[in-house]
C-alpha cells in the first residue's frame, strides 16, 4: 500500500524533528516546516496527502493555516495535533474541514493510526 | 455529630466571630440611642409638664382656697357691720322713754329679728350699769353691769362689739353695745348676738370631710367651736400674734406646729403656696383672715390631701401614664432593636456567605487559569519526551551490538518513561477539565439515571472491598440542565472516594439518595459513607485543587475540585459533613429549570435521553 506523503507543521522543533525521523523510518514521505507561512508555501510547490498541523504557532495559528490550506488544497486531509486542546478550537477545526483533532502527548502508534485513516479517506474521496 | 463545610459553612466558622462580638454592642448602642432620643426627652418633658402643672394647679387651688376665706370674712364682717348698724339705728332714732317701754322694746326686738334670728336679747342699760328695760329669755333685770369690761369699753368708746364671754347667763355669748347721750341723759342699748347663728354663718365655707372653720380672738380663744378639737372659749393650741389686718395661707404640719403662724409666715401668700406646697406637701392647709371689727381671726383649715386630692389624683395618673409610656418605649425599643439586629446579623451572614462563595469561586478561577496554562505548556514537552522515547526505542532496535540484558533494561526504562508521560498527560487533562475553559453543551439530565450508571460501574469494585452501595431514589424527579458526562464524572469521583474511604475497614456502606425539594425547586443528591471520615483541618480544604489525603501517586487532588467546578458551572452547590472515624456525607444541590422548562423537559423525556437543554448557568 502506498505510504502517504506527510507534512508536519509545528513550531516545537525537537518534537517536529523527532516525529520526522520516526515517521520517515516507518516509510512515510515526510516534510516538516515550523510555521504557517512556510506550510502554505510548501503545499503550493509539493503534493501532500496528510498534514499534521499544530494549533498554536508564531505568526499564523493553526486554525488560520487550516482555513487557507483548505482553500488551496480542498482534498488535503489535516490532523490537528495540539498541546492547547479545547472543545471550541476542536469545533472550529472540524467546521473548517479538519479530519481529526487530537492533543499532545500522543503515542506514535496512535498518531500513525490517525494518519492512515486520514489517508484512506483522502484516497476514497479522490 | 457530623461536621459540615462548604462556602456557607466557612462563613460561620471564620468570618462571623467579629460580627458576633459586635452585635451585643450594636444592640446596646441602638437601645441607648432609643433611650436618649425618645425616653429621656419624654421623661424630661413629662416631668417638667408635671411639675408646672402641679405648681399651677396647686397655686390655683390655694388661691381659690384663700378667696373662699376672704369671701367668708367679708360675710362675717358684713354681718357684724349690719348688726352694729341695726343697734346704732335703734339707739340713735329712739328716745330713752320710748325704749324703756317694754312693749316698744319688744316690738323693736322682733323687728330686728325679722330678717333672721340674729339677736338673743335686747336691753336698755342706764349709766349706773343696771337694766332699764330688757327683752330676752334670761332673768337679767337686776344685774349690775357697771363693773363689767364691756360696760367700761362702751362707755369709753361709744360702740363696742365684745369677744365671746360667759357673763351672768353662764353661756358663751357676745354683745353689741351702743352708748347714747341725749339731753343730759346717758344710756346704753345692748344686744346679744345669737351664737349659733354666728357659727352657722362662719361655717358656710365648704368643709369637706377634714375641713373646719372657726374664729379666734387676739388672745387665741375660740370664738366659735371648732369642728374637731376644742370648744368655744377654749384656748386654741397655737398662739396668735397681735392683730395685723392681713390675710394669708400657709401649709403646716399638725396643728400644734401652727405656732409658727406669725406675722412673718402669714405674708407668704401665693408665692409660698406655689413653691412650698407643690414640693413639701404639708399635712394641712390653713387659710386665715383678720376681721377688723371685732378683731378676730377667721381660720379655715383642711387636710392637704383633701384640698389637693383631685389634683394629686390627676398627677398620679399623669406620672403612671408617663412612666408606663417610658417602660413601653423601652420594651418596644429592646424588642424592635433585637429584631433589627437579628435581621442585620442574618444579612451579614448571607453577605459573608456570598462573599466567601465569591472568593472561593475567584480562587478556583485563578487556579483554573493557572492550571490550564500549566497543562498546555506541559503537553508540548511531554510530546517531545514521547517522541524522544520512541527515537531511542528505534535506535535500540537497530543497534545489533547491544546485549539482550541491556536491551531489556532499556526497554523497561523506556516503558516506564511512557507510563509516566501517560500519567502526566492524565494530570494535564484533569487540569484542563478543572479549568472548564471549554463551553460544554448542556442537556437535560435525569439524576437517578446518572447515579445509577455510575453505581453500576463501581459496584463490583466496591463489593470486592466489602463495601455495600445502596440507593434511595425518589421517583419522578424533574430533570436538570447539565452536562451528563461531566456529571457522571462527579458521581464517579464522589463514589470512588467513598469506596477509598473504607481503606483499612473490612466492610462498610455507601448510601446514595436523591430528593426533590419542591419548596425551593431544587434537587438534592446525598452520597454518604461509613468510611474513615475527614479530619477537622482538612474539611475546609477538600475542594481545593491538589489537596488530597491519599498516598502519593494514588490521587491527584483534583477530583473534588473538578466536581466542585462542574457543579458550580451547572448553578449548583456542593457541601460536605464529616466526622472522623464515622463517615462523610456529600450533599449536592441542583437548581431545577423554570416551570416552562420543566414542561419542555417532561415532553422531551418522551422523545429520548439526548435532547438538548438550554445552556446551564456558568459560574
Amino acid at each position: 500500500m502506498k505510504k502517504p506523503r506527510l507534512l508536519l507543521v509545528d513550531d516545537e522543533i525537537p518534537f517536529t524533528t523527532n516525529l520526522l525521523k520516526l515517521l520517515s523510518r516507518r516509510g512515510y514521505d515526510v516534510s516538516a516546516v515550523y510555521d504557517g507561512d512556510s506550510a502554505l508555501r510548501i503545499v503550493q510547490e509539493h503534493e501532500f496527502d496528510v498534514v499534521i498541523l499544530d494549533q498554536n504557532m508564531p505568526g499564523k495559528d493553526g486554525i488560520t493555516v487550516l482555513r487557507e490550506l483548505k482553500k488551496k488544497r480542498p482534498h488535503l486531509e489535516v490532523v490537528i495535533l495540539t498541546g492547547y486542546g479545547s472543545i471550541d478550537s476542536a469545533l472550529d477545526g472540524f467546521e473548517l474541514g479538519a479530519y481529526d483533532y487530537t492533543t499532545k502527548p500522543i503515542q506514535l502508534g496512535d498518531l500513525e493510526a490517525k494518519i492512515r485513516q486520514a489517508f484512506q479517506r483522502k484516497m476514497l474521496r479522490e | 455529630m457530623l461536621q459540615q463545610t462548604d462556602t456557607a459553612k466557612e462563613t460561620h466558622s471564620r468570618g462571623p466571630d467579629l460580627h458576633t462580638r459586635s452585635y451585643p454592642k450594636l444592640l446596646r448602642r441602638f437601645v441607648l440611642g432609643a433611650v436618649i432620643c425618645s425616653v429621656l426627652p419624654l421623661l424630661l418633658v413629662g416631668w417638667i409638664s408635671y411639675l408646672y402643672y402641679s405648681q399651677f394647679s396647686m397655686s390655683r387651688m390655694a388661691a381659690y382656697f384663700q378667696r373662699t376665706v376672704e369671701y367668708n370674712r367679708k360675710i362675717v364682717e358684713s354681718f357684724f357691720e349690719e348688726r352694729t348698724s341695726d343697734i346704732k339705728l335703734v339707739a340713735y332714732t329712739h328716745s330713752l322713754d320710748f325704749l324703756k317701754d317694754t312693749s316698744n322694746l319688744s316690738q323693736i326686738f322682733h323687728m330686728l329679728n325679722r330678717g333672721g334670728s340674729f339677736f338673743t336679747d335686747l336691753g336698755v342699760i342706764g349709766k349706773d350699769g343696771k337694766h332699764m328695760a330688757y327683752i330676752g329669755p334670761y332673768d337679767l333685770m337686776d344685774k349690775d353691769y357697771s363693773q363689767t369690761f364691756w360696760f367700761k369699753e362702751v362707755m369709753a368708746k361709744g360702740v363696742y362689739v365684745s369677744d365671746v364671754f360667759w357673763g351672768y347667763r353662764k353661756e358663751p355669748h357676745f354683745i353689741i353695745a351702743v352708748l347714747c347721750v341725749k339731753d343730759d341723759t346717758t344710756w346704753i342699748l345692748r344686744a346679744t348676738i345669737y351664737q349659733e347663728f354666728l357659727s352657722s354663718l362662719v361655717e358656710t365655707t365648704g368643709l369637706g370631710k377634714t375641713g373646719e372653720v372657726f374664729l379666734v380672738n387676739r388672745e387665741g380663744v375660740y370664738q366659735t367651736s371648732p369642728r374637731f378639737k376644742g370648744a368655744i372659749l377654749d384656748r386654741a393650741p397655737f398662739p396668735v400674734e397681735s392683730f395685723t389686718g392681713e390675710s394669708g395661707i400657709i401649709g403646716t404640719d399638725p396643728i400644734t406646729d401652727f405656732g409658727s403662724f406669725d406675722r412673718d409666715r402669714s405674708v407668704f401668700s401665693t408665692d409660698f403656696i406655689k413653691y412650698d406646697l407643690a414640693l413639701s406637701h404639708p399635712k394641712e392647709i390653713v387659710a386665715y383672715s383678720w376681721l377688723k371689727h371685732p378683731q378676730w381671726l377667721l381660720v379655715v383649715k383642711q387636710d392637704f390631701s383633701e384640698v389637693f386630692g383631685d389634683i394629686n389624683h390627676v398627677n398620679t395618673i399623669i406620672l403612671i401614664l408617663l412612666h408606663s409610656s417610658v417602660v413601653a418605649i423601652l420594651v418596644v425599643s429592646v424588642f424592635a432593636t433585637g429584631y433589627m439586629v437579628k435581621a442585620i446579623k442574618k444579612r451579614d451572614r448571607q453577605a459573608e456567605g456570598l462573599n466567601r462563595q465569591l472568593m472561593q469561586a475567584s480562587k478556583l478561577a485563578s487556579i483554573g487559569e493557572l492550571a490550564a496554562g500549566v497543562a498546555h505548556e506541559i503537553n508540548n514537552p511531554l510530546a517531545v519526551i514521547l517522541t524522544e522515547n520512541q527515537v531511542i526505542r528505534d535506535l535500540t532496535d537497530q543497534e545489533q551490538g547491544l546485549s539482550s540484558e541491556f536491551k531489556e533494561e532499556l526497554v523497561r526504562s523506556l516503558s516506564q518513561v511512557d507510563s509516566q508521560v501517560e500519567r502526566c498527560s492524565h494530570i494535564t487533562q484533569n487540569l484542563l477539565r478543572f479549568s472548564r475553559r471549554m463551553a460544554l453543551p448542556s442537556r437535560f439530565v435525569d439524576l437517578n439515571v446518572a447515579v445509577k450508571d455510575v453505581v453500576g460501574l463501581l459496584e463490583k469494585r466496591a463489593s470486592s472491598r466489602g463495601v455495600q452501595i445502596s440507593v434511595d431514589f425518589q421517583e419522578g424527579l424533574p430533570r436538570i440542565c447539565g452536562y451528563p458526562f461531566e456529571l457522571e464524572q462527579v458521581f464517579l469521583n464522589l463514589i470512588s472516594n467513598a469506596v477509598d474511604a473504607h481503606d483499612g475497614k473490612s466492610y462498610g456502606a455507601i448510601r446514595i439518595s436523591t430528593r426533590f425539594d419542591g419548596a425551593d425547586n431544587r434537587l438534592m443528591v446525598t452520597v454518604a459513607d461509613t468510611g474513615s471520615g475527614i479530619a477537622d483541618g482538612d474539611l475546609e480544604r477538600v475542594f481545593d485543587p491538589f489537596f488530597t489525603t491519599k498516598p502519593v501517586g494514588q490521587g491527584t487532588g483534583l477530583g473534588l475540585s473538578i466536581s466542585y467546578s462542574i457543579i458550580r458551572q451547572m448553578g449548583g452547590h456542593i457541601s460536605v459533613r464529616s466526622e472522623l472515624g464515622q463517615g462523610t456525607e456529600f450533599t449536592l444541590v441542583f437548581p431545577c429549570p423554570a416551570t416552562g422548562q420543566h414542561d419542555a423537559s417532561a415532553e422531551a423525556r418522551k422523545e429520548g435521553p439526548d435532547e438538548k437543554a438550554p445552556p446551564a448557568p456558568r459560574r
